[in-house]
């Protein structure tokens, strides 16, 4: 199923799931819907591409197909594989009764095909699927390989069946941590979006979105203070800032001891929250005031 | 479709006009992406101008550093054409290195700042006969020599024996595998194929082995005054011996210069000569500390998981902060496999690291090795497939490794006493 409107309409459908998308990115997934390419999201961890899949599967109505990639993943976990145990069994079951050429022809059967999600994405029976190929730039160099090969013709040949063809095309994801940089060849068969960490205002969103319960007041102080804290001069003291993830937690945090207003101490108490690594906390402490002031509107 | 035919016609001229300056500017843009550019933008429409900049560069851009070109070559094109003209007029002259050399992109901002003065290359070597004649005793003199105390002839000759000299290191076994009968895992697959034949019956259970992988490597050259010959030495001899490593080369002296495109170059010449135009602050002082600070900021990514080896090319003088030093190698260590420190001072006999940073280096290195001499060179490779044959915190097999002075871990301390 092809998405009919406009850019407008996604974003909309978009945020009806939950997910608040910028402009940017709608475009973006609009175009990788319209022109059936598929769709490469780089950027730091932690700012909501594989939610977009899952946001984007929910507004489609398409099943979610996630296959993460790790280094030296092989065709075998991402394609098929045949159960050689099973194959075995019927063998040693059928070798008095049937000839062996016919054994052949039974043990290479649909039903002892294991189908891994390359595979299942394509024969996910209508609307379709949408794939989600997590965390592509830790798998190695050979597999991009066969992953172009997947992505120019969405078919698969298995030598024992034949050729399988998608029936619907899958809606692709590729996410990037951007650890390395990707096959030139990969990156032209796709679009490219870069997401940045979200501004005040969407964070905001997202916060009151996620955290009901939060005051207006306290999900203001929230998205500033993460806001801040992701920009210069304060992100150079930290080696890994938060994610929207990390501040979705703070604020769920921050509610459940009943916070009204952010003060040094729950911040400080709360840090571990925020960052994850001893160094980073210890850099925050020092900081928090500064962080805290008020908006010289 | 909201344009008239008349204003279509134009719409896919600037496009195309848009696309080549990109493509001037060092964005790979080739006809097939122009077509697409123009199909998403029909799709998209331009009424919006943020949407339709958002709908190219989703087409035409594929890497995060190239969005700050588009962003202002797409301000300037389609705002003002003269501006944009102006603009790729100054790249002009960029322009024709790029034709000469692809892989060097031209930027935008470098085309609005001034010029910078290029540092002077180094003089073309002539090409040198080895001797045939030498006599043994010379050629053994020239292994043992120490690159400093060579003439500058002598030199050049050292220098281009070292490039040949390969550098055979350790491979790790990867997470790949292939058929081979030493692995535990069982091969499935040539087990159906045998078991088909013998109607189910398997008379020889076939394995697969891991693949062997070369460990990445991190290489951190130091370029201040007292280090300049080992310096050169060493980008020549390491570009030569692990071209098939995936290898990440940093040059620092104040600051930290990234070689990796210079790497890239087939020819050892042609990567001196632009390692020799990037570095900027050549035979300066050094601060070790600072372009570890600027490696983890800026360049984690070199760092692969924890297997890569670092190889600090260093004579350990350096004029930092030695607490920023250490908190900095601390990091270096927790996140590779391991840190060696090569150091050209133990040509001293009787050499030890007093100068803070060298007393830093060696607490937290997790060995030292000698680098002065070709026959150190070439047994360098024995030297760290031995330091890594060991895991860190245990007990190396050779006696030659050098223990660090003090050491907090009490095994390592222990073991140090008994050698030193």
């Amino acid at each position: 199923m092809t998405f009919e409107g406009s850019v407008d309409d996604l974003i909309h459908a978009l945020a009806s799931v939950g997910y608040q998308a910028e402009r940017r990115l709608a475009t973006a997934v609009f175009l990788s819907l319209r022109l059936q390419r598929p769709l490469l999201l780089e950027g730091e961890p932690g700012v909501g591409k594989t939610e977009l899949a899952k946001a984007l599967s929910k507004v489609l109505q398409r099943q979610l197909i996630r296959l993460q990639c790790y280094d030296g993943m092989e065709q075998r976990e991402a394609l098929y594989e045949w159960n050689h145990a099973a194959q075995l069994l019927h063998m040693r079951a059928a070798q008095d009764r049937v000839a062996s050429d016919q054994i052949e022809r039974e043990v290479y059967q649909d039903k002892y095909l294991i189908r891994r999600p390359l595979l299942q994405a394509l024969q996910t029976p209508a609307p379709g699927a949408v794939l989600l190929i997590d965390e592509v730039d830790r798998a190695d160099e050979p597999f991009e390989a066969f992953l172009l090969e997947y992505l120019g013709e969405y078919q698969v040949s298995i030598p024992e069946l034949g050729t399988i063809q998608a029936d619907t095309t899958p809606v692709t994801l590729l996410t990037s941590n951007r650890t390395r940089d990707l096959n030139d060849a990969v990156k032209r068969r796709c679009l490219y979006h870069w997401m940045d960490y979200p501004e005040r205002e969407r964070e905001l969103a997202i916060v009151r979105a996620q955290v009901p319960q939060a005051s207006q007041q306290l999900a203001e102080q929230v998205a500033t203070f993460v806001g801040r804290l992701r920009s210069q001069p304060f992100a150079n003291a930290f080696q890994r800032g938060p994610g929207i993830a990390e501040s979705v937690e703070w604020a769920k945090a921050l509610v459940s001891l009943d916070t009204l207003q952010l003060d040094p101490e729950v911040v400080q108490d709360t840090a571990g929250i925020l960052f994850k690594q001893r160094e980073d906390v210890a850099a925050l402490l020092p900081l928090v005031d500064e962080l805290l002031a008020p908006d010289a509107a | 479709m909201q344009l008239g035919d008349a204003r279509t016609g134009k719409m896919a001229d600037n496009m195309v006009g848009f696309c080549r300056a990109l493509r001037r500017a060092g964005v790979p843009v080739d006809s097939a992406r122009m077509a697409l550019a123009i199909e998403a933008a029909m799709c998209v429409g331009v009424s919006r101008k943020d949407d339709f900049a958002a709908a190219l560069e989703a087409v035409l851009i594929s890497r995060q550093q190239d969005r700050e070109v588009f962003a202002q070559l797409f301000a300037s094109f389609f705002k003002n054409p003269e501006l944009a003209q102006k603009l790729l007029s100054q790249m002009l002259p960029k322009a024709q290195e790029a034709a000469k050399a692809p892989k060097q992109k031209a930027r935008v901002q470098e085309a609005l700042t001034a010029v910078r003065t290029a540092q002077q290359a180094p003089k073309k070597e002539e090409e040198l006969q080895l001797d045939a004649a030498m006599s043994a005793s010379a050629s053994v003199r020239l292994r043992h020599a120490d690159f400093q105390n060579l003439s500058a002839s002598e030199f050049r000759l050292v220098e281009r024996l070292a490039r040949d000299m390969a550098l055979p290191l350790p491979q790790v076994p990867g997470r790949r595998t292939h058929a081979g009968e030493l692995g535990k895992r069982m091969d499935w697959q040539r087990a159906m194929r045998d078991a088909t034949r013998m109607g189910g019956e398997l008379l020889h259970i076939p394995h697969r082995m891991r693949r062997p992988q070369p460990l990445p490597l991190l290489i951190l050259v130091d370029i201040s005054g007292s280090m300049e010959r080992y310096a050169r030495l060493m980008l020549a001899f390491l570009h030569q011996a692990t071209r098939r490593v995936p290898r990440a080369v940093f040059a620092f002296g104040t600051e930290l210069t990234d070689l990796r495109m210079a790497f890239r170059l087939r020819d050892a010449d042609d990567m001196l000569d632009a390692a020799n135009q990037s570095i900027q602050d050549f035979a300066g002082g050094t601060r070790l500390g600072a372009a570890l600070t600027t490696l983890r900021t800026a360049h984690r990514r070199c760092l692969v998981g924890r297997r890569t080896v670092v190889l600090l090319i260093s004579d350990g003088l350096d004029t930092g902060e030695p607490q920023v030093l250490a908190d900095e190698l601390a990091w270096l260590k927790r996140h590779s496999r391991s840190l060696l420190w090569l150091n050209p001072l133990l040509r001293f006999e009787g050499y030890a690291p007093l100068a803070t940073g060298a007393k830093v280096l060696h607490q937290h290195a997790d060995g030292m090795l000698a680098i002065h001499n070709l026959s150190e060179l070439e047994q360098l490779a024995q030297a760290i497939a031995q330091l890594l044959g060991t895991r860190r915190g245990q007990m190396p097999l050779s006696s030659s490794w050098r223990a660090p002075a003090s050491s907090s871990q009490d095994r390592r301390a222990s073991t140090a006493m008994s050698h030193s």
